[in-house]
């Protein structure tokens, strides 16, 4: 008797290690909103459900993009050929055909119903089924964004969401991706399991499962226990914990995310002359702020873009030295030998040590002599505060993801000054106007091929260089504590695709 | 009696429609919630189709009149963020916050009470000394510290109990201590002063003299009338319990209405903000309507006409 509950015992302990061997465990901040890959806006919403479907096409490590559902080829300025791979399958034995994709590009295009990611795709007038796996997509202008917009296509099954409703749909997903949905307990868990006729491999990790865990240093204990595989925004001063734990590890990769200085160069106050601008950038130690606010995550950066970005070059991007002589040159120049007074906003707590490193700034500039009034502000009242251009401040710092990883997300978005003759309005990010920045932007929207639009980049890149209407300061790491029995690096999108992970011995 | 009970009912009806007033009105004071919802790099187009899709381009009280009749007929919107019922979503994630405030509740009673007539008997002695000071620190100390400590002991070091998540009775126990701790100590600290007070009444002597015991005159005759002020609190710290729970939620990952609540405010998700306030209003203004009731049974002298 007893030797049988001895046997039982080690049966049931060997089959929970099991079961806890084969599944990986990733904490994010909060849950998914929805499981409907195109009508949601969140991080950690998007790296659940890239899991169960697939996108037209896939964004690698490195920024770059390849066809994976299929591939799209251009015929001329307006119009797109779209050819799907054949026998791809949904988890529920739906087959992926034009038929379908015209489906997803209907759905994302009714007026009626607009969905989040319905914005992306705009500027489609029309989608034509030409075959069983082609069909041809027509637009209103050129539309050079739209293979990089393709990454954002995740798609969906049309005759499930026909039978089942779109409600259903957004709370039991099926896709074509590496994992099938399992089960969703709002608040507690998603369940995924490994999809083993996935058409491009059988993935590597049987169980996924995704928990939202709110507070960081809950999720760092959790990956200390063991009870996580993978947690999402690691403080830095987290770090040695983790580092020193045995069982987990620090991983961090540059992000897509620039943060820097909006400067507010309207007007006639000292901020209106290049040379000030100029001299604020040499008078910033973005070294000194990377290493000792952001414990090393981060890398400083001396334009708009990052290596990710397509139109990015490194020769004109390179860090603005720190020479606090060489600023104060220039400041006698523009004829501020004592410096000068301007005031800046700063959030707190929206990125990595975000009021600290405004904090670190205003004090260097000091050592020039200007003198910077600064103003920190609760996030929903500085967002308002932007988008309304109602700031009440000569500077304000931001950060940018731009998770289109094209140059025109940054610089059209954030600089163009509306200055072109029968063009769009200066944006509402923009107070900087440069006729010819303004013209070599406003060409790359126009044109398809690539290399000019290249070209074009460059020589806007040289005007930002000059005009410095912003003072750079760098790109920002993404943190992650990992379990040592996790080989996965983390990617520059912020994606948890467990399709690219493995758990070792 | 039914007629106090109806009554009541009643304003219990006119305090959800003042929490529904006051929600609606300090969330629209901040504005509309479009510009947080969406990228700041969405189209102006992109913001105004939002806003005319949620009516915010409404008048004001054209808003409020839309919403207050909706409310009546039980429509409390739609989540901004998950396109779902937002009471729905908020009745959704009550089980879990009553059970984390009933559990603590019942810590707190469990403990409280016999640490504080302890405290009241032993009068003077080191056990007295021992229960007030451990109930002065219960009362002082901060729930998101108390959380993490827990966690630090009980969770990292010792590799006890689970450091967060939903599911079993060994998840409740840490998140039972960190939300209960508090009520506990004002639990324990009313308690000695109550029965301190009933034993130099009269009646206590009374009892006494005909030769009860003393455990009946303690827990028959002085505990029950000093259980008044007791119940009275138990009712006020139900507030306590339920925004503690916000920040245990958070700590622990409980998947309660805290938590949930915490995030709508941050996201600007308006209906799911007010559903939650009204949610909570009714759940507060229900539990006093049974205190005064439980008076009723503690104290045969109190009558409601």
């Amino acid at each position: 008797m007893q030797k049988r509950w001895w046997v039982l015992f080690a049966v049931a302990f060997l089959s929970l290690a099991w079961a806890r061997g084969d599944t990986l465990v990733i904490a994010q901040g909060v849950d998914a909103t929805t499981l409907d890959p195109v009508n949601h806006q969140e991080t950690p919403t998007g790296n659940v459900t890239a899991n169960i479907f697939d996108n037209f096409y896939r964004r690698l490590p490195d920024g770059s993009y390849e066809p994976w559902l299929g591939e799209a080829k251009a015929l001329d300025n307006l119009t797109w050929e779209l050819k799907i791979k054949p026998g791809i399958k949904f988890h529920n034995g739906e087959e992926l055909t034009a038929e379908v994709l015209k489906f997803n590009f209907d759905r994302l295009l009714d007026p009626k119903k607009p969905l989040k990611y319905s914005t992306y795709f705009k500027p489609i007038k029309k989608v034509e089924v030409t075959g069983k796996y082609t069909l041809k997509v027509y637009t209103e202008k050129p539309f050079p964004l739209f293979l990089t917009r393709l990454t954002y296509l995740w798609v969906v099954p049309k005759k499930y969401i026909e039978e089942k409703g779109a409600d259903y749909f957004a709370n039991h997903p099926v896709g074509t991706g590496p994992y099938k949905f399992v089960k969703w307990v709002k608040d507690q868990e998603i369940v995924l399991e490994a999809n083993e006729d996935y058409w491009a491999g059988k993935p590597k990790v049987k169980r996924v499962v995704f928990r939202p865990i709110p507070e960081a240093s809950s999720r760092v204990a959790e990956l200390l226990t063991g009870g996580v595989d993978i947690i999402t925004n690691l403080s830095p001063e987290a770090v040695p914990t983790v580092e020193g734990s045995g069982v987990a590890e620090v991983r961090s990769v540059p992000s897509i995310r620039n943060i820097f200085i909006v400067l507010d160069v309207k007007g006639e106050g000292p901020l209106h002359d290049p040379k000030v601008r100029l001299a604020l950038n040499y008078a910033v130690d973005k070294e000194a702020i990377v290493k000792h606010v952001l414990g090393g995550f981060g890398v400083p950066v001396g334009c708009p873009l990052n290596p990710y970005m397509f139109g990015y070059d490194e020769a004109l991007c390179e860090p603005f030295p720190y020479d606090p002589e060489k600023a104060k040159k220039l400041l006698a120049e523009a004829g501020y030998p004592n410096g000068f007074t301007f005031s800046m906003s700063a959030p707190s707590g929206r990125y990595l040590n975000d009021r600290q490193v405004a904090e670190a700034v205003v004090g260097q500039l000091k050592k020039v002599g200007v003198k910077v009034d600064l103003r920190i502000k609760e996030w929903s009242t500085y967002v308002k505060q932007i988008l309304n251009r109602k700031l009440d401040t000569d500077a304000w710092m931001i950060g940018w993801g731009n998770a289109q990883f094209d140059a025109d997300n940054t610089l059209f978005t954030l600089l163009y000054g509306g200055t072109v003759e029968g063009g769009p309005p200066q944006t509402k990010f923009s107070y900087w106007k440069d006729p010819e920045f303004d013209k070599y932007v406003l060409e790359a929207q126009q044109i398809v091929d690539q290399e000019k639009r290249k070209e074009l980049y460059k020589k806007a890149l040289e005007r930002v260089r000059q005009g410095a209407p912003w003072i750079f300061l760098y790109q920002q790491k993404d943190i992650y504590g990992v379990a040592k029995r996790v080989k996965w690096q983390p990617r520059p999108d912020e994606l948890l695709w467990a399709f690219d992970m493995e758990l070792v011995k | 009696m039914i007629a106090f009970v109806v009554r009541r009912l009643l304003l219990v009806g006119v305090v959800a429609w003042g929490a529904a007033t006051l929600a609606f009105f300090l969330l629209y004071l901040s504005g509309d919630p479009v510009d947080l919802l969406l990228p700041l790099d969405a189209s102006p187009e992109a913001r105004a189709e939002l806003r005319r899709a949620y009516g915010f381009d409404d008048p004001l009280y054209v808003q409020y009149g839309r919403y207050l009749w909706k409310l009546a007929h039980g429509d409390f919107g739609v989540s901004l963020r998950s396109q779902e019922p937002a009471l729905g979503l908020v009745l959704g994630r009550m089980p879990a916050t009553l059970k984390l405030a009933g559990a603590g509740l019942l810590f707190a009673l469990i403990l409280g009470i016999p640490a504080g007539v302890l405290a009241a008997l032993k009068k003077g002695t080191f056990a007295e000394l021992l229960v007030m000071t451990l109930a002065l620190l219960g009362q002082s100390i901060p729930v998101y510290f108390l959380g993490l400590v827990l966690i630090m002991v009980f969770g990292l070091k010792l590799h006890w109990l689970p450091i967060s998540g939903y599911g079993t009775i060994r998840h409740l126990i840490l998140p039972t201590i960190t939300v209960g701790t508090f009520v506990t100590a004002s639990i324990a600290r009313l308690t000695r002063n109550g029965v301190l007070q009933e034993l130099r009444s009269d009646y206590v002597r009374t009892a006494r003299a005909k030769g009860l015991s003393e455990r009946v005159v303690v827990y028959k005759h002085a505990l029950r009338n000093a259980a008044i002020p007791v119940v009275t609190i138990v009712g006020l710290q139900l507030g306590t319990l339920l925004s503690g729970a916000v920040i245990t939620e958070t700590i622990f990952a409980w998947p309660g209405m805290g938590r949930f609540v915490l995030l709508a405010v941050e996201q600007g998700d308006f209906p799911v903000v007010q559903a939650s306030v009204i949610v909570f209003a009714l759940l507060l203004a229900l539990v006093n309507l049974a205190v005064d009731l439980a008076y009723l049974w503690l104290d045969p002298r109190v009558r409601y006409a």
